[in-house]
């Protein structure tokens, strides 16, 4: 799979700190790419080097192979996170004046506004100034001036911040039918069950630099560790004595159900997992039995905090 | 790009024409000023309705009996005219103070043969006569004075008399240029640069304003992704500025239609015959104004070269301080902190607007040549001198001085607005201002 976009050994610094150190990262296309990191560690400075706003001190930027530069910015969609509108001018005014910015012409650019408009349910606020919008309004008619010249990149920064459940998930739907359009699409936000549903490929930055890289799935069973989750019927004590020394218990916990129990159990290696499964069937009444499905809210944390935990180097 | 451009100055200028106080500004500023103009004026010449006055000649110097009218009537009656807001009845002996206040006599003038050695007349009134009525009743009763001395004491005619009679005038004249009404021709070239100055403050502070507000919502991330900063600042500059020379083009198209509009008026109002000596001469308002010593100047003023030198001047001059107005608001995030980098920026503005008001009062003095070299205070000081002829060889040296100022401020106010766009939070100082300065790319 080629990738639109290869980022290599990128630094940046502002006023004396180092935003970004020697970063480099590869957004395959197709997808939805995952861009993390906590605040501060980043994201918004390589967001505006990939958007054109800024350029590194060092490093390369590749677009379709090809060093970035501002033309590519035609096939770039970019929804920053504070985001804004000319307040006095009119809703169906600013669509065509930022849709022929991005290349389009006025005709166009009106045709696709109408069809975004219909499919947004934002038809009717055409001749309205965006004074008049809602916040949840006005983020629908700045999503579809990013999309509307149907970029190849598309990069949403917290594109969801902002709206009502309902919203959201209309907005999530559109991000996953443009990405099945062949749309790339790079992602970054806090919301981890979002990068959960939505992207493929994540890399999670940390002080400026890159901590993991990799498909979603691919980390999630990394991280595992050969855990297993466990729901049982019984007696706690009971299930720790029959488990012995098969499984490490890591937790376990009560559920709503007043004889039911919840264990986080590491198998060792050399396990036979259907044969395990069987043995413990046997052992203690089994509702169920799974690999444990790491969230991304874990990897981030554990990943930060392994990499805040690390002595500093010598200077 | 060029597509671009020309996007983004369509957007600055027809949001603003568009809007209603632009519209609204623009057409009523010159007829709310000649309206001004033309009230005061009203006012100045109106009175409280007819005034009738009663001269009391007690001496008989200027009166005489008249037996078909049974009255005492002027012997000039020329000096005393029957006028809308001023009528006139002579006696020999004043009234008694009540029959004066019963009577439909709104002032009494009175005096004897001593007027001829000390010129004064006593006016009894009950409600003082307006300045203006007072002043035509003073101007009668010389001119009647006037035609008895000339008479009685030098045996004259009075035509020989007034032919005779020398008002001297001075009329001003460079002995090198042989130009004359120089200095009425620089309250002209004041007026011209009071324009540019307000142009260039008005439309320079909405640029500012412009930069703040995109900044402050955001979205100038989203435009400067797609295009360069710096065709964003050229076009915002370019349509402010195309706002502000509509508005200039529409001052003088206005201010030309009011002009002819009111010449017209002015000859069908048969004012310009008011002056007997023109009566009947057909004069139109141009050849009046020729003959009127205090405002023949307006007739050699070159309109044409004035109005193209001050679009000309704001071009360079408005370039020039809009891309300082423009990196202002870029370096702050409110508009409240714009203060105190805007002072640094309308001081030269500010500066050259004072000068140029004490430059009118001496337009070739040292203060108003030198002012009128330096880029900053050029463009305003400059349109004082070109009406009194200045070489053209020097406005296009300024003019050129100007431009290229306007070219390196360009360049470096444009490095602040592109390093400042994204800045927020606090203001910088500055020094920061300086090290964007530096910042090339």
């Amino acid at each position: 799979m080629s990738s639109v976009i290869q980022v290599e050994g990128v630094s940046k610094t502002y006023r004396g700190h180092r935003a970004l150190k020697g970063v480099s990262l590869e957004i395959p296309q197709g997808g939805v790419f995952g861009l993390l990191g906590p605040n501060g560690a980043g994201k918004t400075t390589l967001i505006r080097m990939l958007a054109g706003i800024t350029a590194p001190d060092e490093g390369r930027i590749a677009f379709f192979g090809e060093p970035l530069e501002r033309h590519h910015q035609m096939r770039v969609g970019y929804l920053p996170e504070e985001r804004g509108l000319y307040k006095t001018m009119k809703v169906g005014e600013q669509g065509i004046y930022l849709g022929q910015l991005r290349g389009l012409s006025r005709a166009e650019a009106i045709r696709r506004l109408k069809v975004w408009f219909e499919r947004l349910e934002v038809d009717g606020w055409w001749n309205r100034p965006v004074s008049d919008l809602s916040k949840g309004m006005a983020q629908k008619i700045q999503f579809i001036t990013t999309v509307l010249h149907e970029p190849d990149l598309l990069i949403l920064d917290e594109p969801l911040s902002g709206f009502d459940p309902i919203n959201a998930q209309r907005i999530r739907e559109v991000v996953r039918a443009l990405s099945e359009q062949g749309t790339t699409i790079l992602l970054s936000t806090h919301d981890m069950p979002s990068v959960e549903e939505m992207c493929s490929t994540v890399t999670l930055v940390h002080q400026g630099e890159v901590l993991l890289a990799g498909g979603v799935s691919k980390l999630r069973e990394q991280a595992r560790q050969g855990r297993v989750r466990v729901v049982f019927e019984g007696e706690a004590i009971g299930f720790t004595a029959a488990l012995g020394a098969a499984a490490e218990l890591i937790s376990l916990r009560s559920m709503e159900h007043p004889r039911h129990h919840e264990a986080i159990l590491r198998l060792p290696e050399s396990a036979d997992w259907p044969e395990w499964v069987k043995w413990l069937a046997s052992e203690v009444r089994l509702i169920a039995c799974e690999p444990y499905a790491t969230s991304m809210r874990e990897i981030f944390i554990q990943a930060v905090e392994a990499k805040s935990a690390e002595p500093l180097p010598a200077t | 790009m060029s597509s671009i451009l020309g996007l983004i100055i369509a957007r600055e200028y027809l949001t603003r024409v568009r809007r209603r106080a632009f519209l609204i500004g623009t057409l009523l500023m010159p007829v709310l000023s000649a309206l001004v103009i033309g009230f005061v004026g009203f006012m100045a010449s109106q009175t409280e309705g007819e005034t009738k006055v009663l001269v009391i000649d007690r001496s008989g110097l200027i009166t005489r009996w008249d037996d078909g009218y049974n009255a005492w009537v002027p012997t000039h009656p020329d000096c005393f005219p029957e006028r809308a807001d001023l009528t006139y009845r002579f006696a020999e002996e004043p009234l008694a103070d009540s029959t004066f206040m019963n009577s439909d006599f709104d002032a009494m003038v009175d005096f004897d043969d001593a007027i001829v050695q000390h010129g004064k007349a006593m006016l009894y009134y009950e409600r003082s006569p307006g300045v203006v009525v007072q002043g035509k009743i003073q101007s009668d009763l010389s001119q009647a004075i006037e035609r008895f001395r000339v008479k009685s004491e030098l045996a004259l005619d009075y035509e020989t008399y007034k032919r005779l009679k020398m008002k001297v005038s001075l009329v001003g004249q460079d002995i090198v240029t042989k130009d004359r009404g120089a200095t009425g021709r620089a309250v002209i070239g004041f007026v011209f640069s009071l324009t540019l100055f307000m142009l260039i403050s008005i439309y320079g502070a909405q640029i500012m304003r412009g930069v703040i507000e995109e900044k402050a919502n955001r979205i100038v991330e989203v435009i400067i992704s797609a295009v360069k900063p710096r065709v964003l600042m050229a076009g915002k500059i370019i349509g402010v500025g195309l706002v502000g020379l509509t508005q200039f083009v529409a001052f003088i198209v206005i201010g030309w239609a009011m002009t002819a509009l009111g010449g017209f008026l002015f000859e069908q109002s048969g004012l310009i015959g008011g002056d007997t000596a023109l009566q009947g001469a057909g004069l139109d308002w141009k050849s009046w104004l020729a003959s009127q010593d205090e405002l023949s100047f307006l007739l050699d003023v070159n309109w044409g070269v004035m109005a193209l030198a001050t679009a000309a001047f704001f071009v360079t001059g408005y370039t020039l301080y809009a891309s300082l107005f423009a990196a202002v608001g870029a370096a702050v995030s409110e508009e409240s902190d714009a203060q105190y980098l805007m002072l640094p920026v309308m001081l030269p503005l500010i500066a050259s607007y004072v000068m140029a008001s004490t430059a009118m009062q001496d337009p070739e003095g040292t203060m108003a040549v030198v002012g009128s070299f330096v880029p900053f205070s050029a463009p305003v000081m400059m349109l004082i001198r070109i009406p009194l002829g200045v070489p053209l060889w020097e406005v296009l040296l300024s003019l050129l001085g100007v431009s290229l100022t306007a070219v390196l401020v360009v360049i470096f106010a444009g490095r602040v607005y592109r390093v400042g766009l994204l800045m927020h939070g606090k203001r910088p100082t500055f020094m920061e201002l300086f090290r964007w300065m530096r910042h090339r790319s």
